[in-house]
């Protein structure tokens, strides 16, 4: 599904990931743990190419992330993303941001992506927040709805970005319950996270990162 | 204490009709250009956030020359230097919402492109992410939020070009400042007309400045 050779990223001097080989089968469950400033979100934003990549390969779906000719807002529909600050679009209901993607990108009728969006929105438990803005959502409902925004484009992996990183203790398990609820259903993920239970549970592999290293992977 | 001043009310009264052919044609100008602002702002600012060098200089170009001149030699210029150029004259009120166009372009050109830049950046990641291109997420994720932003400093911006419009009496232009002039030089009622006219000007800017505070409200979530 994912396939990173030799990838280098320098952020002008400072090189941020060294030489990383890494392949994620397709429903397998990939979770990077290390501490700040390893490189963990910047592999994960090499994926899609939010980060522009220095030197090698990255391979998503058969596809060259690092080839010009690549369309790569096609390789953003293929691997979704989840943001540690969640970034959903604060002018825009719950069903708003979700049907987004759909009726842009995939140019869906509107009446098929909102019957998508709500299927969605209760699958991540939400179904009575459709008409609901961001600024009225717990962080967890809004980790819940950005979830939900990705899975909308029906994406073949799943990038998260330390998902629980930026909420209240007590609302990183209903994130996780959707995580691992993803995971159980065969959804192919890589998961950048402190959540140690979550890794042990869920994860197919673990995969330590320092200093821009992958030091060792356990399964 | 005599000055001899006795203030005439019926003065104004009588001006009113004559004032208020005024006010038409200065509210007309201030539209016309504001709208043209509004375009020239719109594009240039986005110019300025551009990924190119060459687009991003350009823009910059028209902002400074523009706010690096006063509005009078720009009025004076476009009317009475470039037929010159041209070989073609211009009508005065064309002349005129050209200026405050070009004018106010310039200042709102600041004003997008600082409201856009004040969207955060994982806006943009988030729009990009869902696979929207550049244009897209540009469209539909920030400019809705930037525009609620983008209000109060183009309230302000609309009621300093209505006022500049005054300016344009040098070309001769018929608004509200000039038919004032004209009733004065029939009448010599400086006090009595100046005041109707500044009151007038008063109530026009209080105006811009409701509306906008009412689409300002009706934009809150």
């Amino acid at each position: 599904m994912i396939e990173i050779r030799q990838l280098h990223k320098s952020f002008g001097s400072l090189e941020v990931l060294k030489n990383i080989d890494l392949t994620v089968s397709a429903g397998e469950v990939t979770v990077i743990m290390g501490p700040s400033g390893s490189g963990k979100s910047t592999l994960l934003r090499c994926i899609n190419r939010l980060e522009d990549i220095t030197s090698g390969t990255v391979i998503v779906d058969g596809y060259d992330v690092t080839d010009k000719a690549t369309d790569i807002n096609f390789i953003r529909t293929e691997a979704g993303m989840v943001f540690q600050q969640f970034n959903l679009f604060p002018h825009m209901t719950t069903l708003g941001n979700v049907t987004l993607g759909p009726l842009k990108v995939r140019k869906m009728n509107r009446k098929e992506a909102e019957n998508l969006g709500r299927e969605l929105l209760a699958k991540v438990g939400l179904k009575d927040k459709a008409d609901t803005y961001p600024d009225h959502l717990s962080g967890g409902q809004k980790q819940r709805v950005a979830i939900a925004r990705a899975l909308a484009l029906k994406p073949k992996v799943i990038l998260f970005d330390e998902p629980t990183s930026a909420l209240d203790p007590e609302l990183v398990g209903e994130v996780l319950d959707v995580m691992k609820q993803l995971g159980r259903e065969g959804m192919t993920m890589v998961v950048v996270t402190h959540e140690m239970g979550f890794a042990r549970e869920v994860a197919d592999r673990v995969i330590f990162m320092d200093g821009g290293d992958l030091h060792s992977s356990a399964a | 204490m005599g000055t001899g001043f006795e203030f005439k009310f019926s003065v104004i009264w009588e001006s009113i009709p004559i004032l208020l052919t005024g006010v038409k044609l200065t509210i007309f100008i201030t539209a016309f250009g504001l709208l043209l602002g509004f375009l020239l702002g719109t594009i240039t600012g986005l110019m300025k956030i551009s990924r190119n060098p060459l687009i991003r200089r350009m823009g910059g170009f028209y902002v400074e020359s523009v706010r690096g001149t006063p509005l009078m030699v720009q009025v004076m210029f476009i009317y009475f230097g470039l037929p010159l150029a041209v070989g073609t004259r211009i009508p005065p009120i064309v002349a005129g919402i050209t200026a405050i166009g070009i004018n106010s372009g310039a200042y709102i050109a600041e004003i997008v492109r600082g409201t856009f830049q004040s969207i955060e950046r994982g806006q943009t990641e988030a729009g990009r992410s869902i696979g929207l291109t550049h244009f897209q997420t540009l469209y539909y994720v920030v400019w809705p939020q930037a525009f609620k932003r983008m209000i109060p400093p183009l309230g302000n911006q609309f009621i300093i070009s209505l006022k500049d419009t005054s300016l344009l009496v040098v070309v001769g232009v018929g608004e509200l400042t000039r038919t004032g002039q004209e009733i004065i030089a029939a009448n010599f009622r400086a006090f009595e007309v100046w005041l109707a006219v500044a009151v007038m000007y008063f109530i026009m800017t209080m105006s811009i400045a409701k509306v906008l505070n009412i689409i300002e409200r009706k934009l809150e979530i």
